[in-house]
């Protein structure tokens, strides 16, 4: 009942969020005024935000995780330092500079660190006041960024520099965060535009964004610490977690034969029948394209068009060199049944100590040599005993967003004799299979479905 | 219209799956990877012409898009001339109309 009130909210809010989004912000007239500064500007009004946005995983790019084996407890962990096949590198190995000129004489900027609110000098993670007034507070607020500014460059001392559109021009819309802003960096995450989840946003691909519902309205934020769950190939969180049933009930629908299962099977399973983005890369090698630059090699895929795994999982992670995934069983009440979407990635690892190698890719990028890559990394690791063999990861990806309804798994879809859950592998005994593969569990209720339709 | 065109696109896409999806569309689609060398928003911003040099075939060839997001990426230029892209397209009273517009980019 409470959480029917807080749908019944929400749907007021976002609709009079489109009504009234033409609401002025109540700091234009000052900025006006007085100008944009960054930062400091901002905290005229709204003081200490910038010094608290430091302490967050947008910051950062780590934090502690407390779900996933193998980790150090005391360690932070996040794309700043972790190594997996996704992209095969992080933050301080892959470094945002200028890689060397490839056969044509180009060079170019690349880095990890680009998706990062900062300016490159203070950097991922860095602290004080430099970095307090570093922050691009508009590249997440104003709905009238230039992104011509955000881009590298080297400033008089050599050093690169993130750039920033800084305008009072920019300052004067501000909004709170439109799907937009966030997706200048989560939609290019993986390597390009949709690569590494599908994860496109929009009225067609997700029965959410066609109510009008933006990113926040869900990862709903205080003292930007954003929400997330618990997808078993992202780690960083800023100790707040979402899920469906932060607004809906465990017991959503009017039929009880599909309130039923959400005792084991979560909502995701039903509503996310489709995922996308890439399902393998290989980092050991790379294809050159047209500008003469290399690419790591990537088979991609569009929003919706692969087909999900199912697997019992109770938020709890298995991560070893050649496998990070989801961790439960039949038996484990904590469990339920989850859709993923399988990603393999191919790169080098140490046969020394059979750990993951990771990659710095400005060698590669520029010449295709891999292990120059492999070589440059392990040297800004430190690492100096290794031999690099090639070999496989599977990672699992979490299905959060694309929700619909209209597709929705029905009866059939799992109980129907090819069903797309495999019971077997899922633990079920032949004879709990017969029984749940025979139309005797789900007819009667087809039978009214299609009498009611047609 | 168009709304409805792009709806019924979505259904049929969700329904046949998306292999046979540039089986259901009329005219052929055209893949292709190149870089733009010009791009002019028509006035009012609902349209865009953007002309992309064929990495393959050297040619220029003149993308017509519609979609409001691509249209966004122009104006706030998360898209610029000079990005590299990668695009499909069918052609239609001796239009490129745009199907998928978007910048090529590695890890
Ligand atoms: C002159 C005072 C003033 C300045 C300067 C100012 N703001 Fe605000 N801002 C306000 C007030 C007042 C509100 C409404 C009350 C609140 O949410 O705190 C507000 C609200 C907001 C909101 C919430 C908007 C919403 O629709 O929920 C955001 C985001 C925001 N400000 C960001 C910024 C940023 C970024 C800057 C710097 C570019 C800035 N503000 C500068 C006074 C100011
Ligand atoms: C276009 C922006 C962008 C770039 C560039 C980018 N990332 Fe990320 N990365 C993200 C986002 C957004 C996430 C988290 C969201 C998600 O997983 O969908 C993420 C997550 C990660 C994670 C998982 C972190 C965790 O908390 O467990 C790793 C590891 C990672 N990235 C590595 C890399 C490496 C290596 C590179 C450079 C070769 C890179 N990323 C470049 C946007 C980016
Ligand atoms: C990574 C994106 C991101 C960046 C960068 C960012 N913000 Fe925010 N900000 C958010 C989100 C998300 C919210 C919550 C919006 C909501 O739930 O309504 C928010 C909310 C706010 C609010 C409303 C009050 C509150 O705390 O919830 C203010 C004020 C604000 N931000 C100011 C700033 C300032 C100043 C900066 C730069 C120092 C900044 N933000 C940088 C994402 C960002
Ligand atoms: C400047 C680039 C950038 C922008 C803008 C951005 N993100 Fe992120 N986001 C990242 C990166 C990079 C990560 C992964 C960091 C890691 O795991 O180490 C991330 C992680 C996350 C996570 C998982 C970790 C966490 O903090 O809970 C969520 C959820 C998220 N972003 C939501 C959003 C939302 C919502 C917005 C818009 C308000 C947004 N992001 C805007 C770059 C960005
Ligand atoms: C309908 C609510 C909803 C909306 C809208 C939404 N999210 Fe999420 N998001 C979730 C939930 C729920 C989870 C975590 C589910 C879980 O792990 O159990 C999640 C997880 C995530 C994660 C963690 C990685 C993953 O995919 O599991 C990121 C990053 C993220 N969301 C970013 C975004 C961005 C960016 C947008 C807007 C483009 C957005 N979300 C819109 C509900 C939403
Ligand atoms: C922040 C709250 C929030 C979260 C989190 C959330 N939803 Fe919703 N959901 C809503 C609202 C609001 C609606 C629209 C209700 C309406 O207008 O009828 C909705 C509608 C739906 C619908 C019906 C859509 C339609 O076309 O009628 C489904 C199905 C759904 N949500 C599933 C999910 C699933 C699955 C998740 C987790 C991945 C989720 N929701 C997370 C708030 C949320
Ligand atoms: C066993 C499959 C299944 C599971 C599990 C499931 N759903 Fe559904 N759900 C459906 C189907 C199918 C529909 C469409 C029913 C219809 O159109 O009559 C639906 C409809 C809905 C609706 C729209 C209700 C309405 O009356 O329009 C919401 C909201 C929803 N589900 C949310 C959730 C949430 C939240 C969860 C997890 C707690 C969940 N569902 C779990 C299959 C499932
Ligand atoms: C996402 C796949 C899925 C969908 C959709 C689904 N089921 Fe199930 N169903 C299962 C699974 C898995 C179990 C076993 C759950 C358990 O272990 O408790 C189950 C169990 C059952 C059972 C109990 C069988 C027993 O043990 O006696 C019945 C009855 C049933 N489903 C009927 C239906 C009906 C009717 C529908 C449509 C309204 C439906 N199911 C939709 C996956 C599904």
């Amino acid at each position: 009942m409470r959480t029917k009130a807080i749908i019944a909210v929400i749907s007021l809010s976002t609709l009079a969020a489109v009504a009234v989004s033409a609401a002025e912000h109540p700091g234009k007239e000052y900025i006006e005024k007085n100008g944009y500064k960054g930062p400091e500007t901002c905290e005229t009004c709204h003081p200490d935000t910038a010094r608290k946005f430091l302490d967050t995983v947008h910051w950062k790019h780590a934090s502690r995780v407390t779900n996933v084996d193998n980790l150090d407890p005391k360690q932070e962990y996040g794309m700043k330092n972790r190594i997996y096949t996704m992209c095969n590198g992080n933050d301080i190995v892959n470094n945002l500079k200028e890689i060397p000129r490839n056969a044509e004489g180009k060079t170019k900027f690349s880095g990890c660190n680009t998706c990062h609110p900062g300016n490159h000098l203070s950097d991922v993670g860095s602290s004080g006041k430099e970095a307090e007034k570093a922050i691009d507070c508009l590249v997440c607020h104003s709905s009238s960024y230039d992104f011509r500014q955000r881009k590298p460059s080297k400033d008089e001392q050599g050093r690169v520099v993130m750039g920033q559109d800084r305008s009072t021009k920019a300052a004067l819309s501000i909004t709170k965060p439109t799907v937009k802003n966030c997706m200048v960096c989560h939609e290019s995450a993986g390597g390009g535009v949709l690569v590494k989840r599908g994860f496109a946003f929009n009225a067609d691909t997700d029965a959410h964004a066609a109510k009008g519902m933006t990113c926040v309205d869900c990862h709903k934020t205080k003292d930007h610490k954003i929400p997330t769950g618990f997808d078993p190939n992202n780690w960083a969180n800023d100790g707040v977690h979402l899920s469906c049933v932060s607004c809906h009930t465990e017991k959503p629908h009017k039929d009880e034969a599909y309130n039923r299962h959400t005792a084991r099977i979560a909502c995701q399973t039903c509503h996310i029948p489709r995922t996308g983005g890439a399902v393998a890369k290989d980092f050991t090698k790379w294809e050159k394209g047209s500008d003469g630059f290399y690419e790591p090699t990537t088979l991609k895929k569009e929003a919706n068009e692969t087909v999900p795994v199912y697997a019992w999982y109770n938020k709890t992670v298995s991560n070893t060199p050649h496998f990070i995934g989801p961790k439960g069983s039949r038996k484990d009440k904590s469990s339920k049944i989850y859709p993923f979407k399988i990603f393999m990635g191919k790169a080098f690892y140490n046969q020394k100590d059979g750990k993951l190698l990771s990659m710095d890719f400005a060698p590669p990028m520029a010449t295709g040599d891999t292990l120059a890559g492999v070589a440059s990394a392990a040297k800004t690791l430190g690492i100096k005993d290794y031999k690099p063999v090639p070999g496989w990861q599977t990672i699992y990806f979490g299905s959060n967003h694309l929700v619909t309804k209209s597709k929705a798994l029905n009866c059939v879809n799992c109980h129907g004799v090819n069903g797309v859950l495999n019971f077997k592998a899922l633990g079920y005994s032949d004879k709990e299979i017969s029984k749940l593969t025979n139309p005797e569990i789900y007819f009667g209720f087809m039978i009214k479905k299609q009498q009611e339709e047609w | 219209m168009k709304k409805t065109v792009s709806i019924i696109m979505a259904l049929t896409l969700m329904a046949l799956g998306t292999v046979s999806f540039s089986r259901v569309a009329s005219a052929e689609e055209v893949k292709m990877i190149g870089v733009i060398q010009k791009i002019d928003l028509a006035a009012g911003g609902k349209s865009a012409t953007a002309t992309l040099k064929d990495n393959k075939s050297g040619k220029s060839v003149a993308i017509s898009i519609t979609d409001d997001l691509t249209l966004d990426k122009f104006k706030d230029h998360r898209i610029v001339e000079g990005d590299e892209i990668r695009c499909k397209y069918e052609t239609e009273g001796g239009k490129n109309h745009s199907k998928l517009f978007r910048k090529t980019a590695g890890c």
